[in-house]
């Protein structure tokens, strides 16, 4: 014991340390408090609700109606619409954000001065509000005064005004664009960062086996990506299928219910509509359209197996 | 250089350049349409550069809601939603912070205590933070929106920041989790042996540690939480109370559509974002690597 | 200050890693835990570390119970495989952390660190990052983070196998040096058994959660005490060879393929079974003519050059074959008939029941 650095004692010392089994539950606590308040609550409250009629302004009248909310919903020729129009906005929008994705990521992966400030760039629109592009999308479509319309007319594209939010084939398709502007990107951003680890040895080797590039695309890269691509199809399908602000904020839905999917059809029952419950059993047909989306996720992905190992 | 080589580059360049346009153009030309006057606005063919530039758009937004009501007759006496502008961004700024603040403290706390501590249920808390990062917030907001009103916080900025910590921790759990498992166990031992206490290893060793990783789910978590439409239109009434995002969208209510002010706003929402996102790239792209982001 | 265990247990859940080891490691001595990976060498050095608690048994240091101790409250210092050193912190801190936690005043700690600093001639970089440091040079700094301690004890974990060979050639050097400077009992885990012959005081060989054998190094090359230690240690392995113990005129045999040569006179062979495992170094064995007595014919089966040596394997019999180490000027054709001969003075003779070795003569066997 010769040249410690003297201590305090050490009885003392030891009866302010916590043990690790204590310090564990400390630094847990506010997570098990805030998520079993704020999240496994609501939650678990969303699906009640779905067994009520539910009025926020007769907050006394709360009657238990079974499953009348979802026959009510399964007549309803609007939510058959806007599942319809959901798988269309969500097909269409993860089609054209997978394939413009990979073919500007293939592009990208070059070697170029400046290209890596180019591909923080790419990040860009996911930050800006959805608000903000709602409002300069429904600037630049406008549909008298709006730049694409002139930029179309002066190229000879078009000879008269598309009215871009206000048909309902046109509103989709503006939405949708909207949708690819926005999350493209991240695409690009995934792909490429796969791409960066691809052994350029493969390429080399299936040119020496006399691989054209066509070729070489289809049998390394695609196989390569397969992995990245499906989980970020699962992921986008997933949250565009959910999606509410994009098409709200753009469309309302409109014109008339050409645009609504099953987020803004839940939120007309219950903010328009003030049927609360109804809204929840929406949610809840969402939930579960949800959970084979998660499934399918971590099956795909493998999450957890590694957990499983150690 | 041959010459297919330079033409492939010359194809290149071209290509980044109209993608950067692309990216770019929604907010170039919102902004180049607030510093037009008014009357300028509704030229057809539009003037792509502004023939006279002005700031009247901006003036009327960042003035105040007291310039409107010692002008008060000129208005009957009821403020337009232009003149609250500056409290909804003040509304944003505080319900932002507040929400990164808790959610990153919260789920720092928690992730470290997932990976280096042992207890039952240890293994089910990343799933269900997984589950819980797909669920779709128009599931939670009703809800939500009840529990608020039985707290009375209904129209409240604590509602709101409440309303984003549930959409935002299970996402910054997750990612937090999967840093502290990427960050040596080892380093914290040898802090151990060098004496220190498990605190002290925490806040000396592991924080310093996992700050890109913070700094990751912080940046989530502000991009979220300014962002956010539904939960602000869901829970706040007051013209005086709204975020920015639910604020801006009255500008629609009128008969006659204001561009140049919607644009101007446009412009003022993006710029904090644009800030942090310049300053912040960096982390943005690692946190990014962390795992799919969500939007 | 010596480290006492008794009757240390620990178990993974239904996987028992230590199985009640009961040692001692002498004060001021190098030990070595040596032992494939999975033999429980460095759960045994974290436990005495703290950082793993025991499932049952006691540690001591210099008689005092610390197993309920963390590890700050131990005073022993440790170097890790991958060094740990704090990213964030630079050089300085890094080294003067343990000071500071103890509440070493700035100055005296800087001093301190200085001179340790000095000592590792890593004066120039401390007011770097670690990442900007090189493999040695991380190495040294995690050195340095234990000597300006003054540790009771010592403890390293495979410090050296991230380093290139060369470089771990010198390093077993200078830790050995530093271990004599600290004046610390030193316990180091390694799987290498170069690094545990050539450092060690006392090297403990470890399979199974179980101490295979506890003894000087020369002991455990020389006199293994059982089939384990014998084919872990030494390079090229050694040679094991089924035979039978017989008698020829009165005198013990041992019949290997064939041919009987008489019975090495180390080893007590009163109760030992007529089944055997010879076991010979292939430095033991020589090239020889096939008639030469005692010799045993077979046909070379393959040669390979390294350096100075030349290592022949000879086909004795089927799915037997012995490896000589020789001089490089000992030719060998391929498939020619040859014979190979063992100095019997350096056999081992194995009870191939229990995998011990038979007891010597002499009452200088010392098992594990």
């Amino acid at each position: 014991m010769h040249g410690i650095p003297p201590v305090r004692p050490e009885a003392k010392r030891r009866s302010f340390q916590l043990s690790d089994q204590q310090v564990g539950l400390l630094f847990m606590l506010p997570f098990l408090v805030t998520a079993a308040a704020f999240m496994i609550w609501p939650v678990a409250e969303a699906v009640r609700m779905a067994f009520f009629a539910y009025n926020p302004l007769r907050p006394d009248d709360v009657r238990w109606v079974g499953l009348d909310n979802f026959e009510r919903i399964l007549d309803d020729p609007l939510f058959w619409e806007s599942l319809r129009q959901a798988l269309v906005w969500t097909g269409w929008s993860i089609l054209l954000q997978t394939i413009l994705g990979v073919a500007l990521a293939m592009l990208l992966h070059v070697s170029l001065p400046g290209i890596a400030l180019f591909r923080g760039l790419l990040l860009f629109p996911y930050i800006v509000p959805t608000v903000v592009i709602a409002l300069n999308w429904r600037w630049i479509f406008n549909s008298e005064i709006g730049i694409v319309n002139h930029a179309l007319l002066s190229l000879g594209v078009i000879d008269q005004n598309i009215a871009w939010l206000s048909t309902p084939d046109m509103a989709m398709a503006s939405a949708i664009l909207l949708n690819v502007w926005k999350y493209t990107p991240f695409v690009i951003i995934c792909v490429l960062a796969r791409l960066q680890t691809i052994p350029t040895e493969l390429y080399d080797a299936a040119k020496v086996d006399g691989a054209g590039a066509w070729r070489r695309f289809l049998d390394i890269t695609l196989p390569m990506l397969k992995e990245v691509l499906v989980v970020v199809i699962v992921f986008r399908t997933i949250w565009t299928f959910n999606k509410f602000e994009e098409i709200y904020l753009l469309t309302r839905g409109g014109p008339g219910t050409s645009t609504f999917n099953l987020a803004v059809y839940a939120f007309e029952e219950g903010m328009a509509n003030l049927r609360l419950g109804v809204a929840a059993a929406a949610g809840v047909i969402m939930i579960a359209l949800l959970l084979v989306g998660t499934i399918v996720y971590v099956r795909v992905s493998g999450f957890g197996q590694e957990e499983k190992a150690t | 250089m041959t010459a297919r080589a330079a033409l492939g580059r010359v194809a290149l360049y071209a290509l980044l350049a109209a993608v950067t346009f692309v990216v770019c153009f929604p907010l170039v030309w919102a902004f180049f349409t607030s510093m037009k006057p008014k009357d300028e606005i509704f030229f057809w063919p539009p003037t792509l550069w502004p023939s006279t530039w002005t700031l009247e758009n901006y003036r009327a937004l960042l003035q105040g809601k007291d310039a409107y009501f010692q002008a008060g007759s000129a208005t009957g006496g009821q403020a337009p939603p232009s003149a609250f502008f500056l409290d909804w961004f003040l509304n944003s700024v505080i319900v932002t912070l507040g929400t990164t603040v808790i959610s990153t403290v919260v789920s720092t706390l928690a992730a470290y205590s997932l990976t280096r501590f042992r207890f039952p249920g240890q293994r089910a808390v990343p799933y269900l933070a997984l589950v819980g990062y797909m669920v779709p917030s128009i599931i939670f907001v009703f809800p939500m929106f009840l529990l608020m009103a039985d707290l009375r916080l209904t129209d409240t900025l604590l509602s709101l920041i409440l309303g984003y910590v549930c959409i935002t921790l299970p996402f910054c759990m997750w990612l937090m989790w999967a840093f502290f498992r990427g960050v040596p166990i080892e380093i914290e031992e040898a802090a151990l042996v060098d004496g220190a206490s498990r605190l002290r290893v925490f806040w000396e060793i592991v924080l310093p540690t996992a700050w890109p990783g913070i700094v990751a789910a912080a940046i989530f978590t502000l991009i979220v939480s300014w962002n956010d439409y539904l939960f602000g239109r869901v829970f706040m009434n007051s013209m005086e109370n709204l975020p920015l995002t639910v604020g801006v969208m009255h500008f629609f209510d009128g008969t006659h559509v204001d561009w140049g002010l919607m644009m101007a706003s446009s412009v003022l929402m993006t710029v904090p974002m644009a800030i942090l996102f310049m300053a912040l790239q960096r982390h943005l792209v690692a946190g990014f690597g962390a795992g799919a982001v969500k939007g | 200050m010596d480290v006492r265990i008794q009757g240390l247990s620990k178990s993974f859940g239904s996987n028992q890693v230590l199985k009640s080891l009961d040692m001692t490691f002498p004060e001021q001595r190098f030990v070595t835990l040596l032992g494939p990976s999975g033999c429980g060498k460095t759960t045994l050095l974290r436990m005495i570390a703290g950082l793993e608690r025991a499932t049952a048994g006691e540690i001591y240091f210099g008689g005092r119970r610390v197993d309920h101790l963390s590890p700050g409250d131990r005073n022993i210092a440790m170097v890790f495989q991958s060094y740990a050193l704090y990213p964030t912190m630079d050089v300085a801190a890094n080294i003067g952390y343990g000071l500071k936690v103890r509440g070493v005043p700035r100055a005296e700690r800087s001093e301190k660190v200085g001179a340790v600093a000095k000592v590792l001639e890593i004066g120039k970089l401390l007011s770097r990052k670690p990442r900007a440091l090189s493999g040695g040079q991380r190495q040294r700094v995690a050195l340095g983070r234990a000597m300006v301690r003054k540790p009771d004890i010592f403890l390293m974990d495979e410090p050296l196998s991230n380093l290139d060979a060369k470089l771990r050639a010198t390093m077993r050097g200078e830790l050995k040096r530093f271990h004599l400077d600290l004046e610390t009992t030193s316990i180091y885990v390694t799987h290498d058994q170069l690094e545990a012959m050539t450092m060690s005081d006392l090297v403990a060989v470890m399979d199974q959660g179980v101490v295979q054998q506890f003894a000087t190094p020369e002991e455990v090359y020389d006199r293994p005490a059982n089939l384990f230690v014998a084919g872990f240690i030494g390079s090229p392995p050694m040679n094991f060879a089924e035979v039978e113990l017989a008698s020829e005129n009165g005198a013990p045999v041992l019949r290997l393929a064939g041919r009987a040569m008489p019975a090495p006179p180390q080893f007590d062979l009163s109760g030992a079974p007529r089944a055997l495992v010879l076991g010979v170094r292939p430095q033991d064995v020589r090239m020889a003519a096939p008639e030469e007595a005692h010799a045993i014919p077979g046909t070379v089966w393959m040669t390979e050059l390294i350096g100075s040596e030349r290592l022949i394997e000879v086909e004795v019999a089927a799915k037997l074959r012995i490896t000589a180490e020789v001089r490089s000027e000992v030719r060998a054709t391929l498939n020619a008939a040859v014979a190979v001969a063992f100095d019997p003075s350096r056999l081992h003779l194995f009870d191939p029941g229990s995998g011990r070795a038979l007891p010597r003569l002499g009452g200088r066997e010392r098992a594990g």
